[in-house]
């Protein structure tokens, strides 16, 4: 009887719904797996910058919330655009970024280059070379400020054990000529591992057998280096040098605990700059219409950093 | 150099791209050099036009 | 015997090491001076030539998790002997201790949010990188690119539509605000990898326990999920990593209740100026869990470094 029953229900369910029964069907589970993470995206990036986008055409002020919000048209990206102040800033991140690249490319180039020698013990050094990247870069800035205290830090004391100059005498925080090169000088600490580690990525993709037939063709070591190692680790490079430079160009928590953009406005890097227009003066249109540009360059940025990783991956 | 702009003509991602990818540097160094402020105002305009022609040209067939 | 041509010779071995552990000592320095300052006392924290060689304190340590006042001799002689051996240490200076510090409060909210949107993040990412990987999703290129996108955004710029959601929302200085903007954050790096990690799962398994009879669902958890677990666990260290250290948000989104142990460190202060043993003491509590992550799990880092980009 009870058989009976399943039986007709079963001849008169159509075969799309039993396919339901049996299991959802593939392009069901498809949505209902990305969903939730597109729509958390949406609440949390998209919403708000289309938000930024609207805030940045008006006068808001978040501090004067009463006041009339008027619209302003795109004067807000004409004042940023045309504000010496803000191009100041823009130089100061330029000044820290390509420092920084450059430090960091070579520092970690060559460490990925020696340590591809498969010295023994090689995979723990690389592993304590990489600590200082994975801790808190504010937490981290902060002791710095205590390394380069004037009368009693740790820097002031090697620079004086190894070239005699008075310690109290210089303040790497405090002075405005060495305070650009002071964030340069701890970025590199921190972010070299980071190159080094694509570096060496790169370094052993490279397959044995290319050097080998060099070694037949009697290729010096240097030519080799030059025709076969440099070329073959560039995209891994040029995927190492963009992702600092766009981390860079954001830069916040480790220069803000370093500086705090100071002194003066020698390293009021762009993102210092504009949490000071965002949540120091309130000028919350104003603040948007620079996080817009910011954003554009970043996502711009982005869209090559994607080119070259695709690139990266296909190899 | 030939292949290039025949792509460009034909709609071709490739070289698109490549284009795209240039103006965005462009608009990255005027954003930051210190030479001229002009350059500095207009920066966003060409960061902006290379941007959104990425997004546009990364939709067109290899 | 296989001996390749190529080999590094031992004299280019030698001075490669050698190079590599010279610059890996110069760069653990600042990290062991971390350690060493949370043992000194103030005295000697500030001592110059730097103490390299000093007799341990818990000074440090006693001060991050106390708040203390100071008191005339007398009222201290009223007390009485101290009863504890940290109250010992705090009379020495003519202080008596009021009560806990902010200090561990601060560390809770820092493994509450860290771990809470570590998991979200994890799961969220684990069944949409499941799908990117084997269906077709409409747009998925542009939905993948716009995902890794949203990673790359300065913290600071989407901070000020975020600043006045949340305020509209009730959710500025709360542990659920923070768990969902970290989540947010965190799941782009958790779609990549985990969809680079299913990807390299033969899709030949599934296929075989659809045929026997495994529905979609099933096929996931009992076939995809234990073979990705490797990868999962090295993508949720790195989420948990990354909530652990970031500070731009927590420092312009919370103040009190929801903050996190980052903004909070450096703005340890003694009675006198800084005290520096103390903020090690509460830097060396909160980098250390983080230094032995990275030292046991050494083979997975690269991967999630590198966003993906580079494989085993």
């Amino acid at each position: 009887m009870s058989l009976n029953l399943a039986q007709r229900v079963a001849s008169a369910t159509p075969p799309k719904l039993a396919r339901r029964i049996r299991g959802v069907s593939d392009r069901t589970i498809a949505w209902l797996f990305v969903t939730p993470t597109i729509l958390l995206l949406l609440a949390v990036n998209i919403f708000p910058l289309i938000w930024t986008i609207r805030l940045s055409l008006t006068n808001f002020r978040t501090n004067r919330p009463n006041n009339p919000v008027e619209f302003v048209g795109l004067e807000n990206y004409r004042k940023i655009l045309t504000n010496p102040d803000t191009w100041a800033s823009l130089q100061a991140t330029a000044h820290f970024l390509i420092w920084t690249i450059v430090l960091q490319v070579v520092l970690g180039f060559s460490l990925a280059y020696l340590i591809n020698k498969k010295f023994r013990g090689n995979d723990l050094w690389t592993t304590l070379i990489v600590l200082p990247m994975m801790l808190s870069p504010a937490v981290v800035g902060n002791f710095w400020t205590f390394l380069y205290q004037p009368q009693i830090g740790l820097f002031n004391y090697f620079i004086e054990f190894f070239s005699g100059v008075d310690p109290a005498s210089f303040s790497m925080i405090g002075d405005v000529s060495l305070a650009p090169w002071t964030i340069v000088l701890v970025d590199t600490w921190m972010w070299t591992p980071f190159v080094m580690l694509i570096c060496l990525a790169g370094l052993r993709s490279i397959p044995p057998s290319i050097y080998e037939a060099a070694e037949c063709d009697r290729a010096s070591k240097w030519r080799q280096f030059w025709t076969i190692t440099l070329p073959m680790a560039l995209p891994f490079l040029m995927l190492a040098v963009l992702f600092r430079g766009i981390e860079n160009f954001k830069m916040f928590d480790l220069v803000v605990q370093l500086t705090g953009g100071g002194p003066g406005a020698t390293t009021l890097l762009t993102s210092i700059d504009l949490k000071r227009e965002a949540f120091e003066k309130w000028r919350t249109g104003f603040a948007s219409a620079y996080a817009v540009i910011l954003f554009v360059t970043v996502f711009g940025l982005a869209s090559i950093y994607v080119k070259a990783l695709n690139k990266v991956k296909d190899r | 150099m030939n292949d290039f702009i025949n792509g460009l003509l034909r709609l071709r991602r490739g070289p698109w791209e490549m284009v795209a990818t240039v103006l965005i540097a462009l608009g990255v160094v005027m954003l930051m050099q210190p030479i001229a402020l002009v350059l500095f105002t207009y920066s966003f305009l060409v960061t902006l036009i290379g941007t959104v022609m990425f997004i546009v040209v990364s939709h067109f067939p290899e | 015997m296989s001996y390749s041509i190529t080999e590094p010779s031992n004299r280019q071995k030698w001075f490669a090491g050698i190079l590599v552990v010279g610059y890996a000592l110069l760069t653990l320095l600042p990290l062991a001076w971390i350690i060493a300052t949370g043992f000194k006392t103030p005295a000697d924290a500030i001592a110059y030539p730097p103490k390299v060689i000093f007799s341990p304190s818990l000074e440090g340590y006693v001060n991050l998790f106390t708040s203390r006042s100071r008191v005339t001799p007398e009222d201290l002689a009223a007390l009485g002997p101290p009863t504890t051996w940290y109250d010992a240490i705090v009379r020495q200076y003519d202080m008596v201790i009021n009560g806990p510090s902010r200090y561990g409060e601060r560390f809770m909210n820092s493994v509450i949010i860290g771990f809470g949107s570590t998991f979200l993040s994890v799961f969220l990412g684990t069944i949409a990188a499941y799908a990117f990987s084997r269906f077709k999703v409409p747009l998925k290129d542009d939905l993948l690119f716009f995902i890794l996108s949203t990673r790359m955004m300065p913290p600071i710029a989407v901070a000020i539509p975020i600043f006045l959601m949340y305020r509209q929302l009730g959710l500025s200085d709360t542990h659920l605000g923070m768990i969902l903007l970290y989540t947010a954050v965190n799941l782009s790096l958790s779609v990549w990898l985990l969809k680079g990690f299913i990807d390299e799962i033969p899709i030949e398994y599934e296929e075989a326990a659809l045929i026997d009879g495994y529905t979609r669902f099933q096929a996931f958890y009992k076939v995809v999920l234990p073979q990705a677990a490797t990868g999962i666990a090295s993508t949720a260290i790195f989420c948990l990593i990354f909530s652990w250290n970031e500070y731009a948000f927590a420092v312009l989104l919370t103040s009190g209740t929801a903050q996190t142990a980052p903004p909070f460190i450096p703005t340890i202060i003694g009675s006198g100026g800084k005290d520096w043993p103390a903020v090690a003491a509460g830097a060396t509590l909160f980098l250390l869990p983080i230094m032995i992550f990275t030292i046991l799990l050494r083979k997975h880092l690269l991967r999630g470094i590198t966003f993906g980009a580079v494989r085993k």
